[in-house]
């Protein structure tokens, strides 16, 4: 017979709780780089309503933390592994944040024309979109070398907001009324690299759940 | 006194209990919802255990002992009830394994058998479900016929939930069953108790408030043989309401 079923129980929830808020962090994304190419100020507005339920699953997660603390007296790595994914979902519904942020600029940018065509900035969010699935999945399998693989491809997302930069910088200098809308695709690209850079944190939580030591990737 | 609601196991309403003329309990009111887990937790002699054995008249054996108020089983007042009847129906495990020095099988018989609830090959598979239920038909490979002395402390303590289930009650009291056992064993026998709740209302004492946090649904909180908060387990031990509960469980008083 097994002498902590409920614990592994609530454990799995806690988990399919952070499965969930991934599923809509990816939606989020997604749907921020759609309304932006598309100036699609409906799909921005919805993006930033559903913030909300990302919010509250968020809490959950870390209501249901502190209870499983309270009661079932967690040691060791179930200890860690609730620390870890109470971090984790605070990580994930920044990032919902980040790509909420996105869609906000997606209103004030739409009455004029893009200052150039997105290329670098989808290629940002294609990326930041795959890390955070994969980072994810070696949570959920406890992989502590996939979680520092995964994190070194934040690398190629600074690289393409350095590229992004320069290039807007160029815009900008060229003709200063290309500071307004430069600024905006820089706020982007900005969102974007801060959700990389939590994507490096949550793989610093698996880390820390595997081995119990807190390191930076 | 209101009447019982049917969502209600036992009602206790303005219990009071003298030792003598030591009040025991103050003024306690408490429904306990059936098919769950509640706890009685606080520090020693805060009236938890006295209020346990109230539940099934256990305290009528005690010399100058009183109750006044009200308890009822399924709303029916518990003092109408034949005393064998009431604990044939709310039973009780206590702190210590105690069985009886005999067979396993005579453990688990003895109940049924004296109460004519099963007989015969009937009664055997009776004890085989209530062993295989309390997970200890496999650790004694089927062999009833062992002494209940030569099983560990743990199993001991089982065999006495078997015995205990055997007369087919409605809610099994539990005075501190896991005291006298290693970890382990506590654990099989919290998991036990949660197994158990999804057929029976069990009402547990404990001074381990972790176990009560671990394994209950509902805690009622005593201090001085007062209740000062009774509510879910999770709200309980995560924002009491009484600065007292608060102090208790966080280890600053008691």
């Amino acid at each position: 017979m097994t002498t902590r079923s409920l614990l592994d129980k609530e454990l799995n929830k806690l988990k399919e709780h952070l499965l969930h808020i991934e599923d809509m962090v990816q939606s989020a994304i997604d749907r921020s780089i759609e309304a932006l190419k598309n100036m699609d100020c409906e799909l921005a507005q919805q993006i930033i309503d559903d913030d909300e339920d990302i919010n509250k699953l968020r809490y959950k997660v870390e209501k249901l933390g502190v209870v499983i603390i309270a009661t079932q007296q967690p040691m060791a790595s179930d200890l860690r592994t609730i620390i870890a994914s109470m971090h984790i979902a605070i990580e994930m519904e920044r990032m919902a944040d980040h790509a909420a942020g996105i869609a906000q600029l997606v209103i004030p940018m739409h009455n004029e024309p893009l200052l150039k065509p997105l290329i670098d900035i989808p290629r940002m969010a294609q990326i930041a979109k795959e890390m955070l699935h994969s980072s994810i999945q070696a949570f959920m399998d406890g992989n502590a070398e996939a979680a520092k693989q995964i994190a070194a491809r934040d690398d190629e997302i600074d690289q393409l907001y350095d590229q992004i930069l320069r290039e807007l910088l160029t815009y900008m200098i060229e003709d200063p009324r290309n500071i307004q809308r430069a600024t905006f695709l820089l706020w982007v690209a900005h969102g974007l690299e801060r959700i990389g850079d939590r994507i490096t944190n949550i793989n610093e939580r698996t880390l820390f759940m595997e081995t119990g030591k807190f390191k930076e990737l | 006194m209101s009447p019982a609601r049917k969502t209600d196991k036992i009602q206790v309403e303005h219990l009071n209990f003298f030792y003598g003329f030591n009040q025991a309990l103050f003024d306690i009111t408490l429904k306990i919802p059936p098919q769950k887990i509640t706890a009685l937790i606080g520090p020693s002699g805060c009236g938890k255990s006295t209020f346990l054995r109230c539940l099934n008249r256990m305290n009528d054996e005690i010399p100058h002992t009183r109750a006044e108020g009200d308890i009822q089983l399924d709303g029916a007042d518990i003092y109408d009830f034949n005393l064998v009847e009431l604990r044939q129906r709310i039973g009780l495990v206590f702190q210590k394994p105690n069985p009886f020095l005999q067979s396993i099988h005579n453990n688990v018989a003895m109940g049924p058998r004296s109460l004519g609830i099963e007989r015969g090959s009937k009664l055997d598979d009776w004890i085989e479900q209530l062993l295989k239920r309390v997970y200890l038909w496999d650790e004694i490979g089927g062999d009833t016929t062992l002494p209940a002395q030569s099983l560990s402390l743990g199993q001991q303590q089982r065999l006495c939930i078997a015995r205990t289930l055997a007369v087919k009650p409605d809610v099994i009291l539990m005075d501190e069953p896991c005291s006298a056992l290693d970890p382990i064993a506590t654990l099989r026998i919290e998991d036990l108790m949660r197994d158990l709740r999804k057929e029976y209302t069990i009402v547990i004492v404990t001074h381990n408030m972790q176990q009560a946090a671990r394994v209950s649904d509902q805690t009622a909180f005593f201090w001085l043989g007062k209740l000062v908060e009774y509510g879910t387990t999770k709200k309980l031990f995560t924002r009491p309401s009484e600065e007292l509960t608060e102090a208790y469980i966080s280890g600053r008083v008691g």
